[in-house]
């Protein structure tokens, strides 16, 4: 007590001072070597899950694997199938959820009125994005297949129900885009003569466009990798043959790991992770060309 | 079907370039004064063209399928069918299913004797409905075609439409929504008249068998789900934000404070990966990698530890929202003014001083929100519970134990048999009801906390 008062509180080449300055600066050091650990823990873990797969997988990648289908033993399983039913189903969702999403973000954003019903478009938007997707499911159910009677196991039933859950993603990434496309463009196309739709789809849907599409592919890669939607409508039959139409009963490459990573045969661990090595790549893929376009064609106003 | 929608887009585009020629005629004569340019002109009579004939193919098609069903009983090889009123209808979905190709061969005969009447009242009443549509869309583009004048407004029609179409676009968000509300509360409906609602909502005992004939001991399955509900608090809320919280908050500390701009363009990517990776390849890891390491550390701790433990899918689940924290705390630590860094750079704190004594608190409302959006996405995640959470409806607190998720037993009741009016099949729409509502309860909650919080700094 009597030691504290003697000293000057700002002379800091006293023993007291420096002790609390060394202190403080040893915390700075903690704090700052917990961020460090606490990004390594996470990219370190990424690393291990990476590797990991790549390990037990890289063996069981082989030309039967990527073009055969599914079997009941492991060295005859492939992917092809699988694959050829993702892709019908990412058909099915991109050519509803794009321009039904493209347009409402146009409405939304350029045309609509201030008013309460606007307000129920907003919040419904923004609550769907976040809805876990298994509710997706549960509506796929029991709308397209228990009152629809659409046919059970189908790309076209998993497009459709894929299409509802990316819709909102490519609402609000298509809103943002057209919000960053500066108003003066909108002035000087009405002040030439431009109605109201000529100006949003001659001019600012163009230079919205890499932004909708950065959007688009997230919101897509996301439906790629989904699996409990497509569960709960039935797409997780044993399909030993590709699925030749929207209507076939077929199984997505999400559910296809699922079903092989429930198998109890060995020799599916090393097939699981080939698929879910085929599965990354895809993911990578998509989620390049949305950084490559938006890097490539993005404009700063 | 394809070459019909081959046909009348051709037809479409014939359609198109006939009208904007015209237009382009008539205002040569009228001076170039006209209203509307040639292209407006065009897509008019194009769409008078496309729209009312896919309009009358599709009420069309809706009609066939009972006329179809007329011709084939009225058919001579439809005396040849079964009376009786399933058997007559397995022949004749059969034999339907012949006529258009779906299968190569049938097991009746009967099937394939009636096959060809089939073929030819699809056929007929195929072409009757294409000669319509072909009609309607030639008659639809001449009615277009004569409105043209130079005065003739078409510009306006046509954006007319497109507002139309925008309008609809927007509605399909809503009818989404309501889509989702009245399926599960519907279904829930049917799952609570049979199920009371409060022994679904205070049972702490879960066994969803039921028994096939009403006589069988024990014939009514128990329904109660606090232990689904415990189990998907206890992984999502509680193992996961343990992990995702404290490495998520200090992983954005480090990248936005410290992190050197090289450093960060290598980790934000990276952490932005372990968004992007599907959950179904965390549930693998967690099952085949994590769950083992897990019980092997339990059993060596001495508590009775199950290969499926709340632990090893909890971590999983909250490595995968550790991004999702980390870019909410972000955007909240970035919304804090700059005055307040530099007045408290100003007065000698040091960086993580001014980090833990202003900008956390600053933040903090940002923060709490970011976190509630982040157990909302937990509590509704299903790969990773389904994959390595087990089961068995246990109500505990040992994390090495085996417990089950409300996500777990919705897909466990929906894969197995498909009877629709069985409670255990409807339990699952109530569960994904329940699910629903907090989760909708957690997002509006913090959305407004987090607003609010940007307002405060505005």
């Amino acid at each position: 007590m009597s030691d504290a008062l003697r000293i000057d509180p700002t002379d800091w080449r006293t023993d007291t001072m420096r002790r609390r300055i060394r202190a403080r600066y040893a915390a700075e050091r903690r704090f700052r070597l917990a961020g460090l650990a606490a990004i390594l823990i996470s990219v370190g873990f990424l690393a291990f899950l990476l590797i990991t797969m790549f390990v037990n997988g890289i063996g069981g990648l082989d030309w039967t694997f990527l073009t055969g289908s599914d079997a009941t033993d492991p060295d005859r399983v492939g992917i092809w199938g699988a694959f050829k039913g993702s892709l019908l189903t990412m058909l099915v969702t991109i050519a509803l959820a794009f321009p039904i999403g493209v347009l409402s973000a146009v409405y939304l954003e350029e045309y609509a009125p201030r008013n309460r019903w606007t307000d129920v478009i907003e919040v419904s938007i923004n609550n769907l994005a976040a809805v876990p997707s298994i509710i997706f499911g549960l509506l796929g159910l029991a709308v397209f297949l228990n009152t629809m009677h659409l046919p059970r196991s189908a790309p076209l039933v998993g497009g459709l129900t894929l299409a509802l859950m990316t819709m909102p993603v490519i609402v609000i990434a298509g809103r943002n885009a057209i919000k960053s496309v500066p108003p003066s463009i909108r002035d000087a196309a009405l002040g030439v003569g431009a109605s109201r739709i000529q100006v949003v789809f001659h001019h600012v849907l163009p230079l919205a466009l890499p932004g909708i599409l950065t959007g688009t592919i997230i919101g897509m890669a996301r439906a790629l990798g989904e699996t409990a939607p497509l569960l709960m409508i039935g797409m997780r039959a044993f399909i030993a043959s590709p699925p030749q139409g929207f209507t076939d009963p077929a199984t997505a490459l999400p559910v296809q790991i699922f079903l092989w990573s429930d198998e109890v045969s060995r020799g599916f661990v090393e097939k699981t992770s080939a698929a879910i090595i085929v599965l990354l790549a895809f993911m990578l893929v998509m989620n390049g060309l949305a950084i490559y376009l938006r890097n490539r064609f993005e404009t700063r106003w | 079907m394809l070459a019909v929608a081959l046909l009348i887009a051709g037809l479409g585009a014939i359609a198109w370039w006939t009208g904007r020629t015209r237009a382009a005629a008539l205002a040569r004569v009228y001076d170039g004064r006209a209203h509307s340019l040639p292209a407006h002109h065009g897509w008019y009579v194009a769409l008078w063209t496309i729209v009312p004939a896919v309009i009358v193919l599709a009420i069309w098609s809706n009609f066939t399928g009972g006329l179809i069903y007329q011709a084939v009983l009225a058919s001579p090889e439809a005396a040849a069918l079964p009376a009786a009123g399933m058997e007559r209808a397995t022949v004749l979905s059969e034999a339907y299913s012949l006529a258009i190709g779906a299968t190569e061969q049938s097991f009746r005969p009967e099937a394939s004797g009636i096959a060809p009447a089939y073929e030819r009242a699809i056929a007929f009443y195929g072409w009757i409905g294409f000669g319509a549509a072909l009609l309607i869309a030639f008659a639809g583009g001449a009615f277009a075609f004569t409105r043209l004048t130079p005065r003739f407004a078409a510009r306006r029609r046509i954006e007319r439409l497109v507002m139309a179409a925008l309008r609809i676009a927007s509605l399909i968000a809503v009818l989404t929504t309501l889509g989702i509300v009245l399926s599960l509360l519907f279904e829930s409906l049917r799952f609570f008249s049979m199920v009371p609602v409060t022994e679904f909502l205070f049972g702490t005992h879960w066994s969803p068998q039921v028994a096939i004939r009403p006589d069988q001991a024990g014939s009514s399955g128990a329904f109660g789900s606090i232990p689904l509900f415990w189990g998907t608090v206890f992984i999502g809320a509680i193992i996961a934000m343990i992990v995702a919280i404290p490495l998520g908050l200090m992983s954005a500390i480090y990248l936005t404070q410290y992190a050197h701009r090289s450093a960060r363009t290598w980790l934000k990517p990276a952490l932005e990966i372990l968004a992007g990776v599907p959950t179904v390849v965390y549930g693998y890891f967690a099952a085949l990698t994590v769950a083992p390491l897990v019980r092997d550390f339990g059993l060596a701790l001495g508590i009775p530890a199950s290969s499926e433990s709340a632990l090893a899918a909890g971590l999983v689940m909250g490595v995968m929202i550790i991004p999702f924290v980390s870019s909410m705390a972000d955007d909240s630590i970035a919304a804090v003014p700059q005055a307040m860094r530099d007045g408290s750079l100003a007065m000698g704190a040091t960086r993580s001083e001014t980090i833990r004594k202003v900008l956390i608190p600053a933040a903090l409302p940002g923060v709490v929100g970011g976190v509630l959006l982040a157990v909302s996405r937990a509590i509704g995640e299903t790969m990773i519970v389904v994959m390595a959470a087990g089961l068995a409806a246990n109500l505990t607190a040992n994390p090495f134990a085996s417990v089950t998720t409300v996500t777990t037993q919705i897909v466990q009741l929906l894969t197995g048999d498909q009877e629709f009016d069985s409670p255990k099949t409807l339990a699952a729409f109530a569960l994904g009801l329940t699910l629903f509502l907090m989760t909708l309860a957690l997002n509006i909650y913090a959305l407004r906390v987090v607003k609010k919080y940007r307002e405060a700094y505005e």
